[in-house]
């Protein structure tokens, strides 16, 4: 296809060319003895070479259908590798996953058949308390950053932290909150000590979301805002917010994912062990209350790394590779619900 | 209505014709709107975008600003509701008189004051909201509206003032992208208009529009005058200033160099920069 238009846009080409270059024609014909190039020139109109410019069309698209080729094979090879791990995961863990009785019991520590309900929970509780300290912080932050922060150099410093932050190793973040939160603050091993210490790897790039959303609603909307006489915390509020919000959700929910996925950063902080969950307690002090942030709480992908390097059970392959099912099958999840929702909110808040 | 603007447009494009307004209203001018005294902008210290603007605007006048490209007629209209104060290192000097103080000099209230001085910018620019709520948002947000009966009054009453009302009326749920640039620019009319101005500024409100939404938003702008407003219009259409202002003032290179009647400045400019640029020869 690509090569038929090729085709076309060189035999336009040569049309016009045909049209343009008449005059010149005609003068040489006519015998003045001067060059087409100078009659062009004297008359104003661009010397027009018609086989540099049928080749450079057919070069071009000879050029484009060579990127295009190769570009989609870069994309088919991305897709066919995570489809691969995908199917793969999944596969040698669909018998343990779509099991009730696997996602419900507590891990055995000796003999087979054991489960990941706890881990499965913790997760979930981690991610979310994770989510409910480091969204309005983020917010905050990016909003200061994007419509109030003057330009100097603490601004500047500001950023640059952000920046290095998101860089770190989440090992480090897991040994720096083992530091202050389990050892410091003397917290333990505790659900708390992890979602503080998954915020810390969360912050900086959810406030990178929220900057760009927010940097990304044109400006002429925060004109209109203030030249009504509205604050710049209500067109913020009232005006940006509600343009950046598809973004920024679709951001926070990737970031779920990661925040689900991560072990380095909870190994030393949220623990190795889960005890037994009792969900009739609501007892906040009882170690056995889901709900209490001061026990210790293994999660999914710590529980993948912890009976792979040290785990005595007979299933031990099994229960893992139905753990790492689970966990894949969430971040999927969240994806699409990130997609979806975007989408939705986006035609919800404009109307459109 | 479309088709009668179209057959003005035609009637109007041959030559520079005065609007029908102008020769009877320059008489009887209004009470002071707002007054400029020697105002002028520094975008950084080293040079000055705008020196020395003295210029009085009367309510239930339109007043329009021409110029060069570049001249400081945006950053003038920028003074009079302070939007350049939104700008990081600019600075206005001299007075600006607005209802008995001196809004450059004195401490004000920025955002009451944004609220009478409304402005209506270059690009139509409705938020991304249904066309009801970007009417609604700035009355509510002042705390206009004692009910949501009385909001949808207020809204209705600026969609009309705007003329709009009767283009939007059975979809105000409806996203404001969804309509035409033109109803665009009167959305945006509507939403300033809606807070009760006595002053508005519009910064070539037409220039992404077609002929027939120009002259929609011309007879628009001639209406609110009409109804006791200041309406100051930049514009770079010469029959555009001559069609719907009853004064207009020539800036050029930073300076305001002539101000006077519409009628005279086209007729009878005492300036050569104005007579050039009137008669076509640079800008
Ligand atoms: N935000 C700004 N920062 C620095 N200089 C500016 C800024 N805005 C305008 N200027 C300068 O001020 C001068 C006047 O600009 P202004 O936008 O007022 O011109 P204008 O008369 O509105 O022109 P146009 O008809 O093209 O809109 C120009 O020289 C411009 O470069
Ligand atoms: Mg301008």
């Amino acid at each position: 296809m690509a090569k038929l238009s090729a085709k076309k846009a060189a035999q336009q080409v040569k049309a016009q060319v045909a049209k343009a270059s008449s005059p010149v024609a005609s003068a040489e014909a006519a015998g003045l003895g001067v060059s087409a190039a100078s009659v062009a020139g004297a008359v104003g109109a661009p010397t027009i070479d018609t086989q540099r410019i049928v080749a450079h069309v057919k070069k071009a698209g000879a050029q484009s259908k060579v990127a295009t080729a190769i570009l989609s094979v870069i994309a088919a090879l991305i897709c066919a590798l995570l489809a691969a791990i995908v199917i793969y995961i999944i596969g040698s863990g669909a018998e343990k996953a779509f099991d009730i009785a696997f996602l419900t019991k507590p891990p055995s520590q000796f003999r087979a058949g054991g489960g990941i309900g706890p881990e499965l929970f913790n997760s979930f509780y981690l991610l979310v308390l994770t989510l409910v300290i480091s969204i309005p912080l983020s917010l905050g932050a990016a909003i200061f950053l994007v419509e109030y922060a003057p330009e100097n150099w603490i601004t500047n410093a500001i950023k640059t932290a952000i920046e290095v932050l998101s860089s770190l190793p989440s090992i480090v973040v897991g040994l720096f909150g083992f530091l202050l939160f389990v050892l410091q603050m003397n917290w333990g091993f505790s659900i708390m000590s992890g979602a503080l210490a998954l915020t810390m790897f969360n912050i900086p790039i959810l406030v990178r979301v929220i900057q760009q959303a927010l940097e990304a609603v044109p400006r002429d909307q925060r004109d209109a805002g203030l030249a009504l006489g509205l604050t710049r915390w209500e067109t913020t509020v009232h005006i940006l917010l509600p343009c950046a919000m598809p973004a920024i959700i679709t951001g926070v929910i990737l970031s779920a994912g990661r925040v689900f996925g991560e072990a380095a950063a909870l190994i030393y902080t949220a623990g190795q062990s889960a005890p037994a969950l009792d969900f009739t307690s609501f007892d906040l002090s009882s170690p056995s209350c889901p709900w209490n942030v001061w026990r210790p709480a293994e999660t999914l992908a710590v529980h993948i790394w912890k009976i792979n390097s040290e785990g005595v059970v007979p299933d031990l392959t099994a229960v893992s590779n139905g753990t790492a099912a689970i966990l894949v099958i969430c971040i999927l999840a969240f994806n699409l619900i990130a997609r979806f929702v975007g989408r939705r909110l986006s035609r919800k808040l404009t109307a459109e | 209505m479309a088709t009668d603007s179209l057959s003005n447009v035609a009637a109007s494009t041959a030559n520079i014709s005065l609007g029908e307004h102008a020769a009877t209203r320059t008489s009887a001018l209004g009470e002071v709107a707002i007054k400029t005294e020697d105002v002028g902008v520094f975008y950084n210290e080293k040079s000055q975008a705008l020196r020395n603007v003295s210029l009085t605007f009367h309510r239930g006048e339109v007043a329009a600003l021409i110029g060069p490209s570049g001249c400081g007629k945006s950053t003038f209209l920028r003074c009079l509701n302070l939007m350049n104060l939104e700008i990081p290192h600019c600075r206005i000097v001299g007075s600006i008189h607005y209802h008995g103080s001196d809004i450059v000099n004195d401490k004000i209230n920025m955002f009451d004051l944004r609220k009478s001085i409304g402005m209506v910018f270059q690009q139509p620019n409705p938020f991304r909201k249904s066309i009801y709520d970007n009417v609604a948002l700035a009355i509510s947000r002042h705390g206009m509206a004692s009910s949501k009966a009385d909001l949808d009054e207020r809204v209705e009453r600026a969609l009309r003032a705007a003329v709009l009302w009767d283009e939007v009326k059975d979809d105000l749920n409806k996203s404001a992208y969804a309509l035409s640039g033109g109803q665009q620019q009167r959305l945006c009319i509507a939403r300033t208009l809606a807070l009760d101005p006595d002053v508005l500024l519009m910064d070539e409100p037409c220039s992404a529009l077609d002929p027939i939404a120009t002259r929609a938003i011309e007879d628009t702008a001639r209406s609110i005058a009409d109804s006791g407003i200041s309406v100051i219009i930049v514009t770079h259409n010469m029959q555009q200033a001559a069609r719907v202002s009853d004064t207009t003032s020539f800036f050029y290179l930073g300076e305001m160099v002539e101000t006077g009647p519409t009628e005279r400045i086209f007729s009878n400019p005492s300036d050569d920069r104005l007579k050039g640029y009137i008669s076509g020869q640079f800008g």
